[in-house]
């Protein structure tokens, strides 16, 4: 079993279950738009689990730049199915703020999704769900 | 390769990714040919996860190329000629018909190329590939197991065993175009998309692949005897078993008219 090692790459340990710094990003400290953004992110919730995306840790960035909103997120799989489906809610979600006429989002691999990376309000609902988590 | 060929168009960094997609995306449909086939609902499903990964990772570097690069999908998967796939012929054969051991075989050699080309490009200097290499390593990992665990098993005894062996020496030629290179080889490590060259991965891989089957009493060809297939996919040269393949993934897509401008109903009635 190889995990990604210090050697092979110098990018992540998240096989040793650390969180890099800044994540995750929940949109504490938002404000204006960007926090209207975040809030409608929140009520946004995964296609297998009854969490909010927010909460699973998989939104890594919102711009507000004048009328246009951009949301950097990240997909828990690669092969995720619902990825077209999820980018969909999120862009809808962003529409709604209230200024906001124009929203794309950006998926990102980096860092790379980890559980480590579900907040604890998040945890607990995982938890309610039946994962241990 | 001529020096006219449409390749010398690409930079180093599309040359890299699509060798890299076209690999992943070309052996996950070879892999979803079992669904329903398996020999155990166990083994479906496994392949059925390790089809999907591959076709994740293949839609994760085509989308790197398209957003980079100025794609559109329909350009670099749908609507693309066959001799303009890069992926390596080993990928694109086609299974003898019911030879799980062919199966297993193919996801063992290229699963340790895939392993070690990751690693390569850990330190890609071209941050996007980067960026995207350690989710991709940490999804990979298990199909090594999953072919190891075959092998394993497979090796035991009888007809297996011959079966793993037939299968070995009919791949292995195949598996060394893994390594083949192309013209862009040496602007590939200049530029330090990939850290160490093609020839380097090569070496490691035999070592590693030609101890482990032989400790299953497998025999490997030397590859200084083998003789090379004449496609080796990367320059685009395949094999008919392509063509077939090709057809066959983008027939839906013909079928439906997609690569045709929508017309509205009554229009040129």
């Amino acid at each position: 079993m190889s995990a990604p090692t210090g050697d092979a790459c110098a990018h992540t340990d998240y096989e040793d279950g650390e969180v890099p710094e800044g994540f995750p990003n929940t949109g504490a400290g938002a404000t204006g738009a960007e926090a209207e953004v975040w809030a409608a992110l929140a009520e946004v919730e995964d296609p297998e689990m009854p969490v909010s995306i927010v909460d699973l840790g998989l939104i890594y960035d919102v711009r507000v730049d004048g009328d246009h909103a951009t949301v950097e997120m990240t997909l828990t799989y690669t092969g995720c199915p619902a990825k077209d489906m999820l980018t969909n809610d999120v862009r809808c979600a962003a529409l709604t703020a209230s200024g906001v006429r124009d929203a794309d989002v950006e998926i990102q691999y980096s860092p790379p999704w980890s559980v480590e990376m579900v907040t604890e309000a998040g945890r607990e609902q995982l938890r309610e769900f039946g994962l241990s988590v | 390769m001529p020096g006219d060929s449409p390749d010398s168009d690409l930079s180093p960094e599309e040359a890299q990714l699509l060798r890299l997609a076209d690999d992943e995306f070309v052996l996950a449909e070879r892999y979803t040919e079992w669904q329903i086939y398996a020999p155990t609902v166990e083994s479906d499903l496994a392949l059925a996860n390790i089809a999907q990964d591959e076709f994740g990772h293949a839609r994760l570097w085509y989308d790197l190329i398209q957003e980079e690069f100025g794609y559109e999908e329909s350009e670099l998967v749908w609507e693309r000629a066959p001799d303009d796939f890069r992926h390596s012929t080993l990928v694109e054969l086609e299974t003898p018909e019911g030879d799980w051991a062919d199966t297993v075989v193919r996801g063992y050699l290229y699963d340790v190329a895939e392993r070690l080309r990751l690693d390569a490009l850990a330190d890609s200097s071209y941050e996007p590939i980067a960026d995207r290499v350690p989710k991709v390593q940490g999804e990979e990992s298990y199909h090594r197991e999953h072919a190891q665990s075959w092998l394993d098993r497979l090796t035991g005894s009888g007809e297996s065993h011959d079966r793993v062996q037939a299968a070995v020496n009919r791949l292995f030629p195949y598996a060394l175009t893994l390594f083949s290179d192309t013209e862009h080889e040496a602007e590939i490590l200049d530029a330090g998309v990939r850290t160490r060259p093609l020839s380097d991965l090569r070496s490691d891989w035999l070592d590693e692949v030609v101890s482990y089957l032989e400790s299953l009493d497998i025999a490997v060809p030397h590859p200084a005897d083998t003789e090379r297939p004449d496609a080796v996919g990367r320059d685009g040269t395949h094999t008919a078993d392509w063509d077939a393949l090709h057809e066959e993934f983008t027939a839906t897509y013909h079928e439906l008219g997609f690569d045709e401008p929508a017309t509205l109903r009554g229009e040129n009635a």
